[in-house]
């Protein structure tokens, strides 16, 4: 069973070959999502100003859910959330990319070398933001709702979306785990 | 042509005073220790209004965790969205 374990003032994360590769899937999965390597060129740009500050005239709100869950609307008013959101949005996605790579960078090695063993130099900081983004994209495909767990316990065993309960509610409790060791 | 208002229709006082909130909304993932171990650190709480605020996000469906500037309550906002948290700003609609 995976754990986190504190280690002089840092940390260490013990998990698995399975364990590892399920996270550094998700981990991919996401970062897909979110676009990888540079993502301004995503955004179109016609107005020579923000051109100069490599900034986009106008970033369109996210279609998908999970996207509009981890880079959400700031303000009700739709006007000033399409404000803010050009302003800030490059920045909270790269943000986010940033955890997910460092997570993926530390998982790497495992998978690599084809062994499960413990990643030491675990930033706290970065795995409970990367592991919480990893727990959110999961709950909207999955609709985790106040009363999931009971449906994944009634849910037979060969239903092909109990793996996927399984795998969300480990990552919840791998997220505990580390809380724990700092609160 | 602009008519003016009737004076007791204009507060300016009104409109600079009324601060700006910062508001985290309840959700079925973030776990009761996450968040209060977020406000914790982005606001400097002590554990206890860290994790009374985090209850009545839970019992209550949301709660005020700042206010300030506009421009204060727009950085706390992105603060608490990369961490995962939905958040949202508003003028503070109690005078």
């Amino acid at each position: 069973m995976s754990n986190f374990e504190k280690v002089g003032e840092g940390y260490s994360l013990d998990l698995t070959l399975d364990e590892a590769q399920i996270l550094i899937n998700l981990v991919e999965q996401l970062l897909e999502l979110l676009g990888e390597g540079d993502f301004f060129h995503h955004y179109d740009s016609s107005d020579p100003l923000a051109q100069l500050l490599a900034m986009p005239s106008e970033i369109v709100t996210p279609d998908d859910p999970v996207l509009l869950r981890l880079l959400p609307n700031a303000y009700a008013d739709p006007e000033a959330a399409s404000d803010f959101r050009r302003y800030t949005e490059p920045q909270l996605r790269g943000a986010k990319q940033k955890n997910l790579r460092l997570v993926r960078e530390q998982l790497t090695v495992l998978v690599d070398e084809n062994l499960g063993g413990v990643i030491e130099d675990i930033e706290a900081d970065v795995w409970l933001k990367a592991l919480n983004d990893l727990r959110i994209a999961l709950s909207i495909r999955l609709e985790i709702s106040e009363t999931s767990f009971e449906t994944f316990e009634l849910l037979p065993d060969e239903d092909p979306q109990k793996p996927v309960y399984a795998v969300y509610f480990w990552l919840g409790w791998l997220q505990e785990n580390l809380l724990e060791l700092l609160l | 042509m602009v008519k003016t208002l009737p004076k007791e229709e204009v507060s300016i006082s009104e409109l600079v005073d009324r601060p700006w909130i910062t508001i985290v909304w309840d959700d079925p993932v973030n776990l009761m220790n996450y968040v209060t171990h977020v406000l914790i650190k982005l606001f400097g709480f002590s554990k206890e209004r860290a994790h009374e605020l985090m209850m009545q996000v839970h019992n209550e469906g949301r709660a005020v965790v700042s206010s300030g500037t506009r421009e204060e309550m727009e950085r706390d906002v992105q603060r608490l969205h990369e961490h995962g948290l939905w958040a949202t700003l508003q003028r503070d609609d109690k005078i």
